[in-house]
């Protein structure tokens, strides 16, 4: 089977025989591969697993920016004029101010103090879980998920703020955790129920993060120019920790598996060179019959380096498989494994496998390519 | 007949080795040459300096002094390169320990010199050089599964994979029995005759002397 290949790659076939001659010793260089790569695409495929887990707890907040007013400058509120600005500085995407108050709601019996926020479009950054939100919100109320769950509102029920009443139009879905003007707890109404002149915060929706981000610096450049009025917050900013963090992790997940691999290096180094002390007479003939030194180098490279593909590709294969428990595990789907990030881990540690190979295999082979045949050949 | 090149030649030959802060002369101003189709023993005490003699015959190594020409051209200068090419075109070798390789068949062994030349022509070569010594039937066996005869037919074989010019036999029969030992010189015999090469033994074995033209002697380094 292997014919056409052995007359194609005659260096393949020589080395393929020479390992082959010390089967156990091979096998064992050879598991030291499979292990290091094992170590390496695991630990990366398990590090893409956590941090695919972490952003799905974290949903996807990354393109909205959050402005407040400056409390400890003694800003209490956002005027319009402010708003204008905001407007001018977010260039086209959506401004959501929003005006916040706490008060005593009453829904049939039951009374409880909650959050409210009057928002003129709510549906532009909220969704609905019941019911449908009108945009604009001009009557009605919509009611956050663990607020309704506690006080057992539905859409159509109705609630009495302030002595006004309102039908729920919708209950929302869970919001960010990290969102400022979290919905979960809160009511939030048309804008002019709340009875405040000024806003408490004016949400940004921006198309793309990068959008974001230049929104949050544009709106800094404009309000906070003579003086500190506002304090600005992207959600993205905590996004991109929290992905720089997983890259660390991530890099020192591989770097820790580098050092199994290090470690198989170390063994096929030692194999070769054993074989290429025991080999001496051998590789004396083949320099004797006219081989160059560079053909003795790639024979005795391609023993290295057929190790490294085999180890690798075992262990690229197990680690596959590893991968997919990682991520029923983790993330309840072994599918999630086949993504595109996740997969890159498999060539990737196949390539540091071969390439630690290889390195390992280049002062051995270097060392047989240089003996001299005369002394090889002594008897 | 026409006066012909010798295959090798050597002239004012000089060996020097540095040992311990000695020098030993190993070879000293050694005048020697094969014409094609000679059969050459160079036989001597040990240490005498007959293989390093060999050694700057088929150039594995080079001399301190003096000059040796291979089919007219000198080889003295070559680079490590130069002479590899030089060996592979030129010269074949035939060693007491056979030295073939363990995992490789009989034809591949024989094979083994061409490996690299992607030349389609070369297995069906090395099956009729075997055939030629006498092993059309031992084709695939591997070296484990040969007798020591049967070996140094490969090795033969081997040798004459690149249709050398000059083939170098250092003991040949060191590791054969007489009879066994017969048969391998006849061999040699057979091809100085058949492809007009020139060979050359070292050898203790006083066997060897009944099959060549010629046989030198070495002490100490000259020729006498």
């Amino acid at each position: 089977m292997f014919e056409w290949f052995d007359r194609r790659f005659p260096t393949q076939l020589v080395a393929r025989r020479n390992l082959s001659r010390t089967k156990v010793r091979s096998a064992l260089a050879c598991l030291g591969i499979v292990i290091g790569v094992i170590a390496i695409a695991s630990l990366g495929m398990f590090g893409a697993a956590l941090r695919t887990q972490a952003t799905q707890n974290l949903g996807e907040i990354g393109n909205q920016v959050v402005i407040s007013p400056d409390r400890s400058e003694g800003v209490e509120s956002l005027t319009g004029r402010d708003v204008r600005t905001i407007e001018r500085a977010a260039d086209g995407q959506t401004v959501l101010p929003v005006k916040s108050n706490v008060s005593t709601i009453t829904v049939g019996r039951q009374q409880s103090r909650v959050q409210l926020y009057g928002m003129e479009r709510p549906a532009q950054t909220y969704a609905a879980r019941v019911g449908t939100i009108p945009d604009p919100l001009r009557s009605g109320a919509l009611v956050g998920s663990s607020l309704a769950e506690d006080l057992d509102i539905g859409v159509g029920s109705t609630i009495e703020v302030d002595g006004n009443t309102y039908r729920v139009r919708a209950v929302l879905e869970e919001g960010d955790a990290f969102n400022p003007v979290s919905p979960d707890s809160a009511v939030i109404l048309p804008e002019r129920a709340i009875p405040e002149s000024g806003y408490d915060n004016v949400i940004v929706v921006a198309e793309t993060g990068e959008a974001a981000n230049a929104t949050a610096q544009a709106v800094r450049d404009s309000l906070n120019d003579r003086e500190p009025r506002v304090t600005v917050f992207e959600l993205s900013s905590i996004t991109d920790q929290i992905s720089q963090f997983f890259t660390v992790l991530n890099q020192f997940l591989i770097g820790i598996g580098s050092i199994s691999l290090l470690v198989a290096g170390v063994s096929i180094l030692n194999v070769m060179l054993m074989s290429t002390v025991e080999r001496r007479e051998e590789i004396g003939v083949m320099r004797a019959v006219g081989y160059q030194k560079r053909q003795i180098l790639k024979i005795m490279l391609a023993e290295a380096i057929l190790l490294g593909v085999v180890g690798g590709i075992a262990g690229a294969l197990i680690s596959l498989g590893a991968g997919m428990i990682i991520h029923q595990v983790l993330l309840d789907n072994a599918l999630l494994a086949f993504r595109p990030e996740v997969l890159v881990y498999l060539p990737v540690a196949l390539g540091f496998g071969v390439a630690t190979s290889a390195i390992s295999g280049l002062y051995p082979a270097w060392k047989a390519a240089n003996e001299r045949p005369v002394e090889a050949l002594r008897n | 007949m026409i006066a012909t090149v010798p295959v090798v030649q050597t002239r004012d030959l000089v060996k020097r080795y540095e040992t311990g802060g000695e020098t030993v002369v190993a070879l000293d101003h050694i005048d020697f040459s094969v014409a094609a189709g000679e059969f050459v023993s160079i036989v001597g005490p040990s240490g005498s300096g007959k293989t390093t003699l060999l050694n700057m015959l088929g150039l594995l190594d080079g001399p301190t002094e003096g000059e040796i020409r291979l089919e007219g051209e000198d080889v003295t200068d070559l680079s490590s390169r130069e002479r590899t090419a030089a060996r592979k075109r030129t010269i074949g070798f035939v060693f007491q320990h056979f030295f073939l390789l363990p995992t490789l068949t009989a034809v591949e062994n024989v094979e083994v010199p061409r490996l690299f030349d992607d030349d389609p022509e070369t297995t069906a070569r090395a099956e009729r050089l075997l055939e030629r010594v006498g092993l059309g039937d031992r084709l695939r066996h591997k070296p484990s599964e040969l007798s020591g005869g049967q070996k140094q037919r490969v090795a033969i074989a081997r040798s004459l994979i690149n249709e050398p010019r000059l083939l170098l036999a250092d003991e040949p029969t060191g590791n054969l029995d007489r009879e066994t030992g017969k048969q391998i010189l006849e061999e040699f015999a057979r091809i100085k005759r058949e492809d007009d090469v020139a060979i050359v033994a070292v050898t203790h074995d006083p066997l060897v002397n009944e099959y060549t033209d010629r046989t030198v002697e070495l002490v100490d380094g000259v020729t006498s």
